[in-house]
């Protein structure tokens, strides 16, 4: 019994370890969309993290937590100064910049002789626990939930629903909108260093477009707009190969374009029944419920 | 003496029947990590043919006498997060005594520790990268020959039946198994002091490779060096023949597939391949390979020989050592010696990468040739 | 050098064709279509597909552009209309795009696997007794062919745009759709119109990539996808000229990126470039100002 439980925790300790990951880089998308900003930098950020943290344990043989500290601030300090020409930019035309910035990045590091351009750094020895993750995200919860009720929480509210109104109020947004993408930097450097010292090795290709459209998706899946809804996202997110995987020889059938085609499909059926996210979900349907039975109230009426 | 003569009827029976179920096979479980989807997909594709190919043929063959292999084969979406989930499920889960794979060098990085730690014994077949593979401990092992063991020998090789010394390098520089070809392609153009004149990459989605080849040709180069993937080789040959270059191309593992000669048609004659498998290669083992893929209409490349041989490799490991655990195993591969396989005499080297012969081949009349 | 423009123009007026249906669908709904690269890929397997079911290329291209344009009208109807209403629905679209993406992939792989295929050989003549030598490089039949075709499909655009009741209708609706609305404009056809133009042009300009590298493959998208958000951006979201203008700088660039430092700056350069533009110039070439009505 013992031993199907280790058995149990050992097959699936990395799914809950990518689950963390996962969720603490839609954390760092997530943040900037509290405040209407769809900055999609994460990727490039996770790589300087993973990056500067693995540099830092293997050629400077430093402890852990100082690769772990670097590969966080590094990614802040550089948000800086891409925050403050970018953060001009409106909607999706941030967006873009930012996918811009990602890609130089991954391309610098698949030029960089130094870290071996597209074969990566190997051999990391692994540091990363679990409980580190989770302590992680943890914390990144607390920090989210004590944002909310207090007077940033309504600043980036206010932001989010209409940047130019809040401003005539006094809030100087550009200075939340930057606090925010520097937020998401760190976060998504801290996310990057975990898995680069989880993982045994770090490589660009990592680190794509297709990685911060996952991340986007993790956030909006969740739901962007309770601070649960990342971790929401990027759990399910997760699990779902795995449980396609448990699945398909029950259902007879193969893996691979099934596995894509049911992601494209929840991610269908989430943006269109459910826009705020699956957090919303017993809202939704506890509003339905309540709807069905007005109607049915008022009909019995009339 | 009726009801003993019929107890003594059923205990015979009985006897005869746990005997019958004594004599049962045990069941060897290989775990195939292979990139189903994703960038990677035709070559997991391929690999996962000659993997189910080559346990049937061998349970069929009886040669393991009392031992079945059975292959389980897992998805890892070409990304190292599922590969490492893939390879927990084979080491906890399905309790696999060996491994084979995963397709991506970057994947095997990452996974293989987990592997080596757990004392389950890895056969990558597809991995190229020179260093973190077999250099993570002693459960990894290596059937895919590297780029290193291919390509000095073949350029050497060519060199001296065409006599070229100015050569122009192009390489895929975004893909760890192509950045190493061109790593041992340049080490060997310096050994063989080969005067290069000039160098151009290119990334992995592109098409248009006209731009750079236009700029090496311009450079006038005796022989053009590529280390691509088939998908971009195709697409080089033809461009570089239609730019107007008739002189020799040499590639590495990676042109060697039928899809080079499919998509490249008639611009693929004359274009030179390092090859780890060696398709028209009389020996009975290649020759055995060739019959059982084309009975189950499959069309091989490299990556499908070397995945028969990864499983060859195992199922001889487990003759040797007479038993199917995992250390087992991995006892028996320190025991491979010479075995006859469809890439050539297979034997490991001590630091458990894998040796054999390798070929170089030459496109003509639309099929690969072997250069004597 | 000729040989270099010669690549520089070609390769360019592929971007542009990519770029002009992706520019359309933004200058109209304010929405980045990520499924217009699924859809570029889908038109050339089908014209793949009818070619080698023994179709003349100058039948299958029409139809399977005709076969884009109605994928593209599906589209608009089961992932955009539904989103139309929302307040965040440019990002809410973007997803939606997204999921249509990777399900048209998903089914692409299922029904043509991953391999990389080519049209059936002698689909459009080729060798070297069909290339031209112009200004000191080689040019095929093929890609003057495609150029041809490239600036065809624009002039056929542009006329479209500007000289029919259907393309006014689509202006407006760009302009501000509550507006055009009042007018008496049916907007729910107008976008739908404007979705089947695009996707239409997409998958022409998917048939003529396919035709022109012979690599085709569920995820030959990804390449361009990318790179035609350069190219909108540069010649600026919603302006039909400025995409053109934009694909032939971009393709000449590139060459030229390639020919004086190299591949592998090649990208980086391309996506610093863009980056500028948008700190320096976000409405590009030429963009309208970025203000819009709701």
């Amino acid at each position: 019994m013992w031993e199907q439980l280790s058995d149990f925790y050992l097959t699936y300790q990395s799914t809950f370890a990518y689950i963390g990951i996962n969720a603490l880089l839609a954390f760092s998308v997530y943040v900037s969309l509290s405040c209407g900003q769809l900055a999609l930098g994460s990727a490039g950020f996770a790589a300087i993290g993973a990056y500067a943290s693995a540099l830092v344990t293997m050629k400077a043989d430093l402890p852990f937590p100082v690769a772990l500290a670097v590969g966080t601030l590094l990614p802040a300090l550089v948000a800086v100064p891409l925050g403050l020409p970018v953060l001009r930019l409106k909607g999706i035309f941030l967006a873009i910049a930012t996918i811009g910035f990602g890609e130089v990045v991954r391309l610098g590091l698949v030029n960089w002789e130094y870290v071996n351009g597209a074969q990566g750094i190997v051999a990391i020895p692994q540091k990363t626990s679990l409980w580190m993750i989770y302590l992680a995200v943890a914390v990144t919860l607390f920090v989210l939930w004590r944002l909310r009720g207090s007077k940033w929480g309504f600043a980036l509210e206010a932001i989010r629903e209409d940047e130019p109104a809040a401003r005539t109020l006094g809030i100087p947004s550009t200075g939340y909108k930057l606090a925010m993408l520097v937020l998401g930097a760190a976060l998504a450097g801290l996310a990057g260093a975990l898995e680069a010292h989880f993982t045994f090795m770090v490589a660009p290709n990592g680190f794509g477009f297709s990685r911060v459209v996952d991340m986007l998706v993790y956030a909006v899946v969740g739901g962007a707009q309770g601070f649960w809804g990342p971790l929401a996202g990027a759990g399910f997110l997760t699990l779902l190969p795995e449980l396609l995987r448990e699945l398909a020889p029950l259902v007879g059938i193969e893996p691979g374009p099934l596995r894509m085609l049911v992601n494209g499909v929840v991610l269908l059926v989430v943006i269109l029944f459910l826009p705020a996210g699956l957090m919303s979900l017993p809202r939704t349907l506890r509003e339905r419920r309540a709807a069905r039975r007005a109607a049915g109230a008022g009909g019995a009426a009339a | 003496m009726r009801l003993a003569g019929r107890i003594t009827l059923s205990l015979a029976a009985a006897s005869l029947l746990l005997t019958g179920s004594a004599r049962a096979e045990t069941v060897v479980k290989i775990g195939a990590a292979l990139s189903l989807t994703g960038p990677a997909a035709a070559y997991g594709a391929q690999q996962k043919a000659g993997i189910l190919a080559a346990v049937d043929e061998i349970n069929k063959s009886g040669q393991l006498k009392g031992v079945k292999l059975e292959a389980v084969v897992e998805d890892d979406a070409s990304t190292k997060e599922q590969g490492i989930a893939v390879f927990q499920r084979f080491i906890n889960k399905d309790k696999v005594a060996a491994i084979i794979g995963p397709t991506l060098s970057n994947t095997a990085t990452a996974a293989d520790r987990l592997a080596q730690d757990a004392g389950v014994p890895v056969v990558a077949v597809s991995n190229t990268a020179p260093k973190g593979i077999t250099d993570i401990g002693d459960y990894i092992w290596r059937v895919s020959l590297t780029e290193g063991q291919v390509i000095p020998g073949a350029l050497k090789r060519l060199q001296g039946k065409l006599g070229f010394k100015k050569a122009g390098l192009l390489y895929g520089n975004d893909d760890a198994f192509t950045q190493a070809g061109y790593t041992v392609m340049k080490a060997a153009t310096e050994t063989m002091g080969l005067q290069v004149v000039g160098t151009q990459t290119f990334a992995k989605p592109d098409k248009d490779y006209t731009a750079q080849l236009t700029a090496l040709l311009a450079a006038k180069p005796e022989i053009l060096i590529v280390s691509a993937l088939v998908e971009n080789a195709s697409g080089i040959v033809a461009q570089a023949r239609q730019l107007g270059w008739q002189g020799p191309i040499f590639g590495g593992n990676g042109f060697n597939s039928p899809k080079l000669m499919a998509n490249a048609g008639p611009a693929a004659e004359g274009v030179y391949v390092g090859t780890a498998w060696n398709k028209v290669s009389t020996d009975p083992a290649n020759q055995a390979f060739l019959k059982a893929m084309a009975a189950r209409k499959h069309e091989p490349d490299q990556f499908c020989a070397q995945s028969w041989t990864g499983v060859a490799v195992i199922a001889e490991a487990v003759k040797l050592s007479g038993k199917g655990g995992r250390d087992d195993v991995k006892a028996g591969f320190l025991k491979v010696k010479d075995l006859p396989t469809p890439l050539g005499h297979f034997s490991f080297l001590p630091n458990r990468d894998g040796n054999h012969e390798p070929a170089l081949q030459v496109v003509k009349d639309g099929k690969f040739q072997i250069v004597p | 050098m000729g040989q270099q423009v010669i690549n520089g123009l070609f390769l360019g007026s592929i971007y542009a064709l990519f770029a002009l249906g992706y520019t359309l669908v933004f200058g109209v709904l304010d929405i980045l279509n990520l499924a217009h690269a699924a859809v570029f890929m889908v038109a050339t397997f089908v014209a793949v597909a009818l070619v080698g079911h023994g179709l003349h290329i100058l039948l299958a291209l029409p139809l399977a552009v005709l076969f884009a344009g109605l994928l593209g009208l599906v589209l608009e109807r089961v992932a955009f209309r539904p989103l139309r209403a929302r307040t965040d629905s440019n990002i809410s679209g973007l997803i939606s795009s997204l999921a249509a993406a990777t399900i048209i992939e998903a089914v692409a792989l299922e029904i043509w696997g991953p391999n990389i295929t080519r049209f059936p050989f002698g689909t459009l003549p080729e060798g070297p007794a069909n290339q031209l030598q112009l200004f000191g490089g080689t040019v095929s039949r093929l890609q003057l062919t495609i150029i041809a075709v490239a600036v065809l499909l624009v002039l056929a655009l542009t006329w479209l745009v500007k000289g029919t009741r259907l393309g006014r209708e689509v202006r407006a609706v760009a302009e501000s759709p509550r507006a055009a609305r009042v007018l008496g404009v049916n907007v729910d056809r107008a976008i739908a119109a404007a979705f089947f133009i695009s996707s239409a042009l997409g998958g022409a300009a998917g048939v003529l990539y396919g035709l022109a590298f012979n690599s085709i493959s569920p995820d030959m998208g990804r390449g361009v996808e990318l790179k035609g958000l350069a190219v909108i951006i540069l010649g600026g979201m919603g302006s039909m000229p400025g995409a053109v203008l934009a694909g032939f700088a971009l393709g000449l660039t590139e060459v030229f990126v390639v020919a004086s430092l190299g591949g592998s700056w090649r990208d980086a350069i391309s996506f610093a470039g863009l980056f500028l533009i948008l700190l320096v110039r976000p409405r590009g070439l030429m963009g309208a100002a970025v203000t819009r009505e709701a």
